[in-house]
């Protein structure tokens, strides 16, 4: 090994032991006031812990670039990401048009079962454009069956339920679900279903051999056909699934893709969309940041993506309500979380209506026609709501969640009183487009009193008072500053540090840029102790190992499928608090099983849909890497046939960790390569050459990757 | 304070790393046969998520404004399965008959949490959180109901510190709320997949297993430690193996198959303490069906899998307690649908072995106007953390009720004594 490396690796063990110990001690509640004096972090350690910090994880050749550049000058560069240019992730992004419509086209793209049914019952007319049609009959079609369905199982003769199957050729999960439920008493039931069962399979088979004709098709031309299906037969198509899903849209524009897409299930195409967006930004985007900092607040201010309406408006609420204000001013972001359709749904306030209003007390009425559309008689989902008053849901969540934090010194009778301010916040129909508004007639009269401070009667404005108010207390700041420091510092941020972001928080009036660049300059943020400190979450987890590993992922599904199993599914928090940014929520046994086989599937190239060159990446980083020294050069391509298994290894550890391996881990699997007794086949054959995925997929679950 | 007691004990315990003594449990567990004088007591906590329709699964058939209130959706008289002449089951509940005459099923009905939250997931996070209307609760009430508890008071094995890694199991693919927190627990999907690389022994599992074993990082470390643990327990013990009693038939479908699983490691003695279940699809708007329909499809998965278990369980039976909860109930009144809406109380069903049952414990409120919670639902008689508290400090023994449900006023005097 050269000397280098090795130098660097004690180094590097000496500063993860300290680490790990350190953590104990602050455990066990006896923090030492003075760790034993760990050395400073070289230039090379404060690239990689920024980098660690600030992004998803340093991609390979990252750590020389921040290097170059200098890592203050690529912090403040960070800091203003429109300097940056992110265009290769807005070609990804391409892929997903959901991202570019208003709240208004989604629904009229992606309609949910509430507007198909007004369709259904003629209240609202079919769309013109063909493409967008085609998804309203398919909806149609479905909701047809349901209700077909329904009466089937309401009448009670196995005549009509035969008859009704032969008559519905049934996709695969929407058959009529009463065929054998209860039809024992029949005499030659058995036969009956036996004869269901057959006709079942023909159909399924007919169905499927469609499927492949369409799939055979030209892009164009299988399109053209799909639009050209009737609707009965576009609900079979929108049952294929797996593979046969995947070569229906093979080629399609990303328009196209939509729309066969929503036949299945309109909501779940910008669902889907949104999710894979996330992970693709999280990857791919420049503007590490910002996008670091986006996860940030949509954690802050949680919106359940599952809950009704939240399906159709969390892209908004995203672009429109918090990436503008990542960086900027608190109390933007806050009024901006407040008037959003998605925190109104979630947070029930779009219900909630003054005690003494005049729509309580039924003074003035909305002309003819206008009634059925508001929002405490009917909901976006369709059902009457029976009369509701005052909801304190949002009210107790803006102050215990989103400002001033649970001890943050308000009372039950402060969070009542922010109700009634914030009565009458509500939205239009989501036919309309579920945008915000204020209804005077839902809001509750007379001064209210806010932390001490009168609310004189002001409609809408009272909110805004409340907002600026709110973000104005020392307590947010706090409270904010602790968060942040969480995120960015450790599990147990030193209080001085948080003190004086709070303080800057106050002085620039909740600038947020400002808040970080104090963190940033604070020698608590370079404390060699917290390098590589703090575990990762599943997300950091999954995102770092495909950043690290050069990955080209070129479908993110399998991905958004492996945070669903780690319990860390994007948008699907489903409590307002968010996920957990510490370590104890992250670490158990079946998630460290869960990377760990991860890590094994993305090197071998398991994981679909993203592609790692494991070899190219041991031969790349020894030919780029200034600090593995003599071996690295002399790899003329990126095979690895030249190497040998501990080159390889040394060749990952550098390129995947930036060296910072620990020594019992090293060893561990530099035995592995060469006791053949440790295992029943091993690694570096020497008629193969090494088995350099798994090598990268051994690093990539070692307990070294799992913190940042 | 992120890291807990048993980080310490890991570190202490980092001294014998190396020696091939096994611990107890899993020496058991390698051994097979369970010592009939080892009994370890467990808690099974099932979930019914969505909302069950209280009223239409233990049926007042003595009230006469319950067939007033649901003229479409009742469980006429002819068909419930009579219980004490005033309350009945649902007639696809069948499979509990024998479980209520040999008096190891209890009912509590008029049970709930007294938060008002009619949200689904509000109140799905109050009754796992354990506190009600308090919502920055960090971790699970079945999670700190194993806290701080010496080993012994639970188990008689005396071999030590060393807890199993399969202590506290939810059935799923992730940790739900209720068993998140500081003790170390699992959620295990699939116990086919609960390994490294895949089920047989390969060179990655074997280095990641010597990796995490000799990492200074303390907390890695430990779960590392607890990880391959559990799946060298489960290797040894091979839960797979067995089979389900021959008369305990499991319904198809996902709350079958976890109960049957949980039955595996049961049975296979991997030293499971509390384990957690969930089974969705209660939230019936919509035609909710009566003895036939929605509500009775569900309810005989329900029934059909818990039977089944506790079958299943044969002698261990006798140790186990299993307790059902669901968020809340529904409207007493049939809504315009022919289904129901968010309510407030609903019922909760106690079996195993000390439970004495056989009888319906709370008090009813009734159904008539006056009663009715906000004039529509049943009233909470009975706080379901008043029902857990028993089984927590009775039955587990653990006595620090104060933390396992902060904020909690419920005294032991209160209980509504159906253990034994």
């Amino acid at each position: 090994m050269p000397s280098s490396v090795r130098r660097r690796r004690l180094l590097v063990g000496a500063v993860l032991l300290a680490a790990a110990a350190i953590t104990a001690q602050s455990a066990l509640g006896r923090k030492k006031d003075k760790p034993n004096a760990l050395p400073p972090l070289d230039d090379q350690m404060r690239a990689v812990h920024a980098l660690n910090r600030l992004t998803f994880g340093p991609r390979p050749g990252d750590v020389d670039r921040v290097r170059q550049m200098g890592v203050d000058k690529w912090i403040d560069l960070q800091l203003h990401p429109e300097k940056i240019n992110d265009s290769a992730l807005e070609a990804r992004l391409a892929a997903f048009p959901t991202l570019r419509m208003d709240t208004a086209q989604i629904i009229e793209n992606f309609p949910p079962e509430q507007l198909i049914r007004q369709v259904a019952d003629g209240k609202a007319a079919l769309p013109r454009d063909p493409m967008q049609r085609v998804v309203y009959e398919a909806q149609l079609q479905r909701l047809e069956d349901k209700r077909e369905k329904k009466e089937e199982a309401r009448g009670n003769g196995a005549e009509t339920r035969d008859a009704a199957v032969t008559k519905t050729s049934c996709a695969e999960g929407a058959c009529p679900v009463a065929i054998n439920s209860d039809s024992v008493q029949m005499g030659d039931a058995s036969q009956r279903v036996n004869d269901v069962e057959t006709r079942r399979r023909e159909a399924r088979r007919r169905d499927n051999l469609k499927t492949q004709e369409l799939a055979d098709l030209a892009p164009d031309e299988r399109m053209k056909e799909i639009l050209a299906l009737s609707p009965e037969d576009q609900v079979v198509l929108a049952g294929a699934r797996g593979g046969k899903a995947d070569a229906l849209l093979e080629g399609l524009n990303p328009r196209q893709k939509e729309t066969v897409e929503a036949l299945n299930n309109p909501e779940q195409v910008v669902v889907n969309e949104l999710t894979q967006a996330k992970l693709l930004r999280a990857i791919y985007g420049e503007r590490q940041l910002d996008e670091v900092m986006t996860d940030f607040w949509m954690n802050h201010f949680n919106v359940f993506i599952n809950k009704g309406a939240d399906r159709y408006l969390l892209t908004s609420y995203e672009r429109d309500a918090i990436r503008p204000h990542v960086l900027g001013k608190f109390e933007d972001l806050l009024v901006a979380t407040a008037k959003s359709p998605a925190m109104m749904f979630y947070l029930d306030n779009w219900l909630s209506v003054g005690p003494d209003s005049e729509n309580a007390l039924g003074i003035a009425r909305h002309p003819p026609g206008h009634r059925g559309n508001h929002p405490q008689s009917r909901r976006p989902n369709g059902k009457r709501k029976q009369a509701v008053g005052l909801n304190e849901n949002y009210g107790r969540e803006l102050m215990e969640l989103h400002t001033l934090s649970v001890n943050g010194g308000y009372t039950q009778k402060d969070v009542t009183e922010v109700a009634k301010v914030f009565t009458g916040w509500t939205i239009d129909p989501p036919q309309k487009g579920s945008a915000f508004r204020f209804d005077p007639q839902m809001h509750e009269p007379g001064t209210k009193t806010v932390l001490g401070h009168r609310i004189k009667e002001n409609g809408e404005k009272e909110g805004l008072e409340v907002l600026h108010l709110l973000a104005r207390n020392p307590n947010a700041a706090h409270f904010i500053a602790q968060k942040l420091a969480i995120r960015f510092v450790s599990d147990d941020p030193p209080p001085a540090l948080v003190d004086r972001m709070a303080k800057t928080y106050l002085k620039k009036n909740g600038d947020i840029r400002e808040v970080l660049r104090t963190m940033f300059k604070s020698p608590e943020f370079w404390a060699p102790e917290d390098y590589r400190a703090k575990v990762k979450t599943p997300l950091e987890f999954v995102v770092s190992a495909v950043r690290a590993s050069g990955a080209n992922a070129d479908d993110v599904r399998a991905l958004v499928g492996t945070l669903n199993n780690m319990g860390m599914m994007p948008y699907a928090m489903l409590p307002p608090t968010g996920y957990s940014m510490k370590a104890e929520t992250w670490v158990n046994s079946s998630a460290l099983l869960g990377r760990m086989n991860f890590a094994l599937g993305l090197a071998a190239g398991k994981i679909r849909g993203v592609k790692v060159d494991a070899a190219g990446l041991a031969a790349g980083a020894t030919s780029t890497s200034s600090s593995v020294g003599a071996t690295a050069g002399a790899l003329p391509d990126s095979s690895a046939k030249m190497m040998d298994a501990q080159q390889a290894l040394a060749a990952l550890e550098n390129s995947l960790l930036a060296g910072d391996v620990s020594r019992q881990t090293h060893d561990t699997i530099s035995k592995q390569l060469e006791d053949p007794k440790i295992s029943q086949r091993r690694l570096d054959d020497p008629k193969r050459p090494p088995n350099v995925a798994a090598i990268a997929g051994l690093i990539l679950g070692s307990p070294e990757f799992q913190r940042r | 304070m992120s890291i807990t007691r048993r980080i310490f004990l890991r570190n202490g315990a980092l001294a014998v790393v190396g020696t091939t003594a096994l611990p107890g449990f899993l020496a058991r567990a390698a051994f097979g046969a369970a010592d009939p004088g080892i009994r370890d007591k467990r808690l099974v906590v099932i979930f019914q998520r969505g909302a069950a329709d209280g009223l239409n699964i233990v049926v007042p058939h003595g009230e006469a404004s319950y067939y007033a209130m649901r003229p479409t959706i009742n469980i006429p008289k002819k068909s419930v399965l009579d219980l004490d002449g005033f309350f009945g089951l649902h007639p696809s509940m069948s499979s509990f008959e024998p479980l209520w005459k040999q008096k190891h099923l209890a009912i509590v009905h008029a049970a709930g949490s007294p938060d008002p939250t009619r949200s689904h997931f509000d109140a799905q996070d109050f009754m796992e959180s354990g506190t009600p209307g308090v919502k920055v609760t960090d971790d699970g009430w079945l999670n700190r109901a194993l806290r701080e508890r010496p080993a012994d008071q639970l188990s008689s094995d005396k071999s030590g510190p060393d807890k199993s890694a399969f202590r506290a199991i939810a059935l799923g693919t992730s940790l739900p709320r209720i068993l998140s927190g500081k003790e170390p627990a699992i959620a295990i999907n699939n116990l086919n997949d609960f390994s490294v690389g895949g089920k047989n022994p390969n060179a990655a599992a074997t280095t990641f297993e010597a990796m995490y074993d000799h990492s200074v990082d303390a907390v890695l470390h430990g779960t590392g430690e607890e990880t391959f643990d559990a799946v060298k327990m489960l290797k040894a013990a091979d839960p797979a193996h067995y089979k389900p009693a021959a008369n305990a038939n499991y319904p198809k479908g996902r709350f079958g198959d976890s109960l049957k699983q949980l039955a595996q490691m049961i049975k296979a003695n991997l030293g499971v303490q509390v384990a957690f279940a969930d089974i969705g699809g209660w939230d019936h708007h919509v035609n909710e069906g009566g003895t036939q329909g929605q509500i009775a499809n569900v309810l005989g998965e329900f029934s059909q899998s818990i039977a089944a278990f506790w079958t299943d369980l044969g002698d261990l039976g006798e140790d186990t307690v299993v307790v059902t909860m669901s968020e809340f109930g529904r409207t007493a009144r049939e809504n315009g649908n022919r289904g129901t809406d968010h309510g407030h109380a609903n019922v909760m069903f106690v079996l195993g072995g000390p439970v004495k049952g056989g009888r319906v414990y709370g008090r009813w409120p009734g159904l008539d106007q006056s009663q009715l919670y906000e004039g529509r639902d049943l009233a909470v008689t009975t706080d379901f953390r008043l029902v857990l508290s028993e089984v927590v400090s009775r039955y587990l023994g653990n006595k620090d009720l104060k933390e396992v449900f902060p904020g909690f006023e419920g005294q032991a005097d209160q209980f509504v004594r159906l253990l034994g």
